[in-house]
This record gives structure tokens, C-alpha cells and sequence, in this order.
């Protein structure tokens, strides 16, 4: 599906966040590097596609309008192996709301984490935001904002404003991040955001750095 | 259309009056009438007042429409009721743009008199200034259509510096301040409740404005968010840098976003990157505008090409201090070339530094021409983008000497120099006003030096990325 045809389809089921799923479909098709990822509809499928994947493996639940996975006990990260998997798979169904899927997702890991984000300003329009993630994005607030589109010797300029950008070089052991790649999450949120005025917000946190590889673990579409 | 405002060649006064208002002043017409002519302006000036025939030996016109000229711009000095009326005359008669100063409108919960207002200037043809303004001044055209009592002064430095203000108050004060600073200005213009023209609109014809170079904004908000960012985008094409304090930093949470991120952006963040998309020089403290502004007005050739400055001063503790501020915003302090400092030793007593920042010791004053050969060396180091000229305690005569020799210096060279003179004024005079009057761009303080110098180092960061970008 392409993303115009991923967003008529959640308008029409009413939906105004995009799953997890959908919404690194719609990043990934504007060129946002993601996790690979499959989503299973029964129990079964999950150990197939975890095989498909490659372990370690992470599973999460799947749906419409869920947007805090964690705090529900949707997640399960690092499995091994088949058997784990469909231990995990068995136990996260029951807890499903009613049509939803499990997501199996390779499971990037990396102690490096980022945000990319955008919102919609009422007067100057799209806003492209890039910053220190994870669970200390909130308190610390490093962040930078630009006004879309966002070229990418802007996104790479960003990258250097931050106060924790020292992270992003050979620090303490890990390598220098592959900058372009990051580059890449950033113009890649501003053309989607240009190309299509319905999504109100988009949030990717984090984007872990795995190696020196970054990729989008975790995003979220919100639909105006 | 602007032209017919800002280069009126007739003037119509409508509310001059020879009579004093309630507490034994002039009123607002008479004021604007008195500030007008004592500024020397070259045009034809009608006052109009139904009540009276002549006013300071000018005929006075019943009626706009009674006038037997063609009328550029009328000032409206009547209050804001009369003035809807008025602007009806000013439409019949042709006129082809006004001041509305009175008060009493959309700001004192009064829509629908500036609707009625908007309404008879459309129907009309006419475009205006206002409501709640003090008006406009063009410096360059000695044409002074304002009641701030700013205009008491008895003159304005001309030059290229354009201000906006959307307060008439701050506008007024700083236009007062710059004057005293010696910056010199093209127009005024104190913009008002924006009814008809906006702040957009004045930027995008000083884009084009062959007398400005420089662009200065004190902005409360921007009405037309569009209109205002394609103005900026025109005057950073024109190479104009605008110069831009906007009040409200506090931020309004955005607490109904769904996202992370929608919570942590907030409209200061959204403004700062408005600015930096258009190269548009945000300063934070009020008091940097016009400092700021003037800065650029003297230095818009001579904009650094990089970061690594040249610090020069009479104490390791005021080269310290500047070597610090330079640090926290961003600027380099390269150790010079041995060849330059090899040089340096032949001007700099022996207890002095040389590898920048370059101590030159009060002890130069022993030589006659030390201190001059000391800052042409450094600035004419290729590595060296720009030179600051420290000065800590001199009384005059030395004041004046330093004075001469700084102008001097940054007259010769292409690269900014700034002066930061932390020591008392009042010990020199002479030196300071005459820096002023020289045009040499001078601080109080290293932070203020460093903090224009870094802002001169962002414009032309973002006019060379432009040029890359129109390259690609």
C-alpha cells in the first residue's frame, strides 16, 4: 500500500493514530530508515515471521489508537528464539484488543537513542523536530526545530545543535553515527509532513543507534 | 503604493487647531503640524480644520475634499469616531494614503469602528497606516507625520537602518537611543493596530527601498504568517539583514498534543526557526535591537568570513574576559603564525602575549606607533576573520589617540572590527562620541562585542548557504 492509500484506509476505519506498523510504512516510503518488521495475525505466524526476521526478535502489540505499548505490557524485547517467541506470543494474544496483531520486529540494539518528530504550527506550518530521545526526552528537552522542508544539509546542521551532540561521534567505545543515515530520518519526516497535510503530528522515538546504523524503533502518525 | 506614504510629496493635517486641548497643550493635529515643519520637510503641507482658516501661516481647508492639490497622504488626527468620517472625505477626495492615529478601536474593544474604518478606506481606494499609531517618520526625506515626543529631538542621523514597530512607545524610545548611539536611519514607521497595512507589507517595500539596507522590527505578533515570511524571504534575497525582538518567549505549552513531540514544542522554538529559515537576526534583550541593528548598518561590507577572531588589549584580565565570551558564543581564538608573532615582538613590550589574545601592556604607551602597527599585523593575518579591540581604563588625551588610531584601522581594513570599551566614559568625553560619530562599532562590554560579532558571523553563514543552496 502506499501511504496515501495506508492514511484513506485508517480514515475510513475512523482511526486517527496510525499503528505502529502503518506508521513506519508511510516513514519508510519517505525514505525513514526503520526496523524490519512483520506483522502476524494469528498466534502462530509470529514464530514464522520472527524466522523470517532473524533473533533476537522483539514482538509488540498491534493496533489502532494504541499508543502506549509499554505502559500496557504489550512488549516483549530480546527473544532467542522460536520457542521464546511463541511463549511470548501466546501469552501477549489474549491481552490483544479485539483485531489486532502482533508486531515482530528485529530488535535493533543500541545505547544511543534519538527523536524525530513533527508538528503542525497553526501559523508557520510543519515543524521539524530532532533531538535527544528515549525516556529522558521529555526532561531533558534537547531538541531543535526547523520549519519544513528541512533540506539535508539543514537536518545535518541540526545534528551539531543539540547540547548532547557529542554523543553522536565516536563516544566512549561506539562509533560515529552514520550521519547521512540520520539525515535521511529527518528529511524523510519533512516530506512526508509536506506531502500530505493530514498527518497533524508524526513521532519517532526512538531512533536507536545500533552500531553506528541509526533506525527508527518506534514512531507514531497522528491523523488530523 | 507605499511610495505615496513614505515619499508623500503633499501632506494634509486633518485635526491642527490653533486652539489647546483640556490641559493647555497643543493637540495631536498641531503637534504632528509643529514636528513636521520643524523637521524641514520639503513638501506641501495643508492643515484641516472646519473651525478655523489658517494655522502657523498656512491656509487651513475646511474639508479634504476642499483642498486644491493633489494630496498623497493625510494624517487623521481626530478621534477615532470623527476619523471613519474623515477617511470618507479622504476617499472622495483621492487621497492615496493616510495616518489613522486615534485610539479607541479593535485594542479598547471597539471592532467594528476599525471595521467601518477598513470599510471607508477600501470603498475609497485608500491604504493606511494605523489605527493606535504615533505614526511614521522618513528620516531620509525629512518628512516627519508622528506625535511620539521622540521627534522633539531636533534632528535624526540619516543613514540606511529602517525600524518597524508594532509599539509606538518602544519604537519612539529606541528610535531616540539609536540617534544618540549615531545610527542613522532611513524611515520610522510605528505601524499601529495594523488594520490595513501590516508589518509584511512595510518589510516587502523596504526590501525594495533603495535608502535601506539594514531592517529593525520590535514585533508583539504577526498577523499574516505567509506575507510575512515571503517579506523576509525578499529582503534576504536584497542581502538586507532584518534585525528582529519579538516579546512573548514564555512559552504556551502545547499540553493537547498526542505526541511527544507536539508536547515539547513550543511557539518560541516555532519563531526561532521562522528566523533561522530566513536569516532573520533574533535578539533576545530588547536593549540589543538598535545596537544591533546599527552594527550591521556598519559592517554589512565587512562581514566576517569565519570564527577566528583577533583579541587586542592592554591586560591579560580584559583579554581573558573577551577570550571567555568568544568561547561561549562560538567564536575561535587561533594561536596567530609564528612569523606574526615574530613581528608582534618588535611593537609589544617583552612582558606582553603575542599568540592571541595579544596583550600589548599598558607599557605601549612608551611607543609612538606600537599599538597601530600591533592591530594592522593581526588584521593582516589571513587566518584572522575579524578584530576586537579591547580598552580598559584611559583618560583622555590617550582616549582621543586610541579614538583616532581605532577608526583608522578599521577604516583600512575589509574585516569587522569592534571596539568593547569597558573602562569609565566619563574619562573619555571626547573618544567615545567621536567613535560613534566615526561609525566604528563600539561596546561597553566584551559579551555585547562578541554577541554582535557572532550575530554579523550567523548572517553571513546564511547568506553563503544560500548561494550553495541556489548553486545545487
Amino acid at each position: 500500500m502506499t501511504p496515501g492509500d495506508i492514511i484513506k484506509q485508517a480514515r475510513a476505519e475512523g482511526t486517527r493514530t496510525l499503528s505502529e506498523y502503518r506508521s513506519k510504512q508511510v516513514l519508510a516510503a519517505y525514505g525513514v530508515p526503520v526496523t524490519r518488521e512483520i506483522i502476524a495475525r494469528d498466534p502462530g505466524d509470529a514464530a514464522r515471521a520472527a524466522q523470517e526476521i532473524g533473533f533476537p526478535v522483539v514482538l509488540k502489540g498491534s493496533a489502532p489508537d494504541l499508543a502506549h505499548k509499554t505502559e500496557a505490557g504489550l512488549v516483549e524485547i530480546g527473544l532467542p528464539d522460536t520457542e521464546s517467541v511463541a511463549a511470548a506470543s501466546a501469552r501477549l494474544w489474549p491481552l490483544l484488543p479485539e483485531g489486532g496483531g502482533l508486531l515482530v520486529q528485529e530488535m535493533a540494539a543500541g545505547k544511543r537513542e534519538f527523536l524525530v518528530g513533527m508538528t503542525r504550527d497553526a501559523q508557520y506550518g510543519p515543524c521539524v523536530t530532532f533531538g535527544l530521545g528515549g525516556i529522558f526526552a521529555e526532561a531533558l528537552n534537547d531538541t531543535v526545530l526547523r520549519l519544513a522542508p528541512v533540506s539535508e544539509r539543514e537536518a545535518l546542521a541540526m545534528m551539531d545543535e543539540i547540547r548532547a551532540k557529542a554523543l553522536l561521534g565516536p563516544v566512549r567505545g561506539l562509533p560515529a553515527v552514520d550521519r547521512p543515515a540520520l539525515a535521511r530520518a529527518i528529511t524523510g519526516v519533512s516530506a512526508a509532513a509536506l506531502a500530505h497535510p493530514e498527518i497533524t503530528e508524526i513521532d519517532i522515538n526512538p531512533v536507536i543507534i545500533a552500531d553506528d546504523r541509526p533506525i527508527a524503533v518506534d514512531a507514531l502518525v497522528v491523523l488530523a | 503604493m507605499l511610495d505615496a506614504m513614505i515619499r508623500a510629496r503633499s501632506v494634509a493635517i486633518v485635526g491642527a487647531s490653533q486652539k489647546k486641548n483640556e490641559v493647555g497643550g497643543d493637540k495631536l493635529g498641531t503637534v504632528a503640524l509643529n514636528y513636521l515643519l520643524a523637521h524641514g520637510y520639503a513638501g506641501k503641507v495643508y492643515p484641516v480644520n472646519p473651525k478655523e482658516t489658517e494655522i502657523r501661516g498656512l491656509t487651513c481647508y475646511p474639508s479634504v475634499t476642499d483642498i486644491p492639490d493633489d494630496i498623497d497622504l493625510a494624517l487623521i488626527a481626530v478621534p477615532a469616531k470623527a476619523s471613519v468620517a474623515v477617511m470618507k472625505d479622504c476617499g472622495a477626495k483621492g487621497v492615496k494614503t493616510a495616518i489613522v492615529l486615534a485610539s479607541g478601536f479593535s485594542e479598547a474593544g471597539e471592532p467594528q469602528l476599525e471595521a467601518d474604518l477598513i470599510a471607508a478606506a477600501k470603498a475609497g481606494g485608500v491604504r493606511f497606516c494605523g489605527p493606535n499609531t504615533n505614526g511614521m517618520i522618513s528620516i531620509v526625506g525629512d518628512m516627519v507625520c508622528c506625535t511620539s515626543m521622540v521627534c522633539a529631538m531636533p534632528r535624526f542621523n540619516k543613514g540606511d537602518i529602517a525600524f518597524l514597530t508594532q509599539s509606538g512607545a518602544v519604537g519612539g524610545s529606541m528610535l531616540g537611543t539609536g540617534n544618540e548611539e549615531q545610527g542613522g536611519f532611513s524611515h520610522w514607521i510605528s505601524v499601529g493596530n495594523e488594520a490595513d497595512l501590516q508589518v509584511a507589507d512595510y518589510l516587502d517595500y523596504l526590501a525594495d527601498d533603495p535608502d535601506t539596507k539594514v531592517i529593525a522590527m520590535f514585533i508583539e505578533g504577526i498577523r499574516d504568517p505567509d506575507k510575512f515570511t515571503r517579506a523576509c524571504a525578499k529582503a534576504a534575497r536584497a542581502g538586507k539583514p532584518v534585525v528582529v525582538y519579538k516579546i512573548g518567549l514564555s512559552d504556551v505549552s502545547a499540553a493537547a498534543a498526542a505526541s511527544h513531540t507536539g508536547a515539547m514544542v513550543g511557539s518560541n522554538a516555532v519563531f526561532d526557526a521562522v528566523c533561522r529559515k530566513y536569516g532573520v537576526v533574533r535578539v533576545e534583550d530588547a536593549a540589543d535591537l538598535l545596537p544591533t541593528a546599527i552594527t550591521f548598518s556598519r559592517l554589512l561590507d565587512k562581514l566576517p568570513k569565519g570564527p577566528n577572531m583577533g583579541l587586542i588589549g592592554p591586560s591579560g584580565g580584559i583579554c581573558g574576559v573577551c577570550a571567555d565570551e568568544c568561547h561561549r558564543f562560538g567564536l575561535d581564538v587561533p594561536e596567530l603564525p609564528q612569523a606574526a608573532q615574530e613581528t608582534l615582538k618588535q611593537f609589544i613590550p617583552p612582558f606582553g602575549a603575542l599568540r592571541n589574545p595579544i596583550d600589548v601592556t599598558q607599557q605601549i604607551r612608551s611607543s609612538p606607533t606600537g599599538y597601530q602597527d600591533t592591530i594592522r599585523t593581526v588584521l593582516e593575518q589571513d587566518m584572522i576573520d575579524g578584530v576586537f579591540l579591547l580598552v580598559t581604563m584611559v583618560g583622555e588625551p590617550r582616549a582621543s589617540f586610541y579614538c583616532d588610531i581605532f577608526t583608522e584601522a578599521a577604516r583600512a581594513t575589509d574585516k569587522p572590527v569592534i571596539i568593547a570599551w569597558t573602562g569609565a566614559q566619563s574619562l573619555a568625553a571626547q573618544a567615545i562620541p567621536q567613535i560613534k560619530r566615526n561609525q566604528i562599532p563600539i561596546y561597553f562590554s566584551a559579551r555585547g562585542a562578541v554577541r554582535a560579532m557572532r550575530a554579523l558571523l550567523d548572517y553571513r553563514r546564511f547568506l553563503d548557504a544560500r548561494d550553495v543552496e541556489a548553486d545545487q
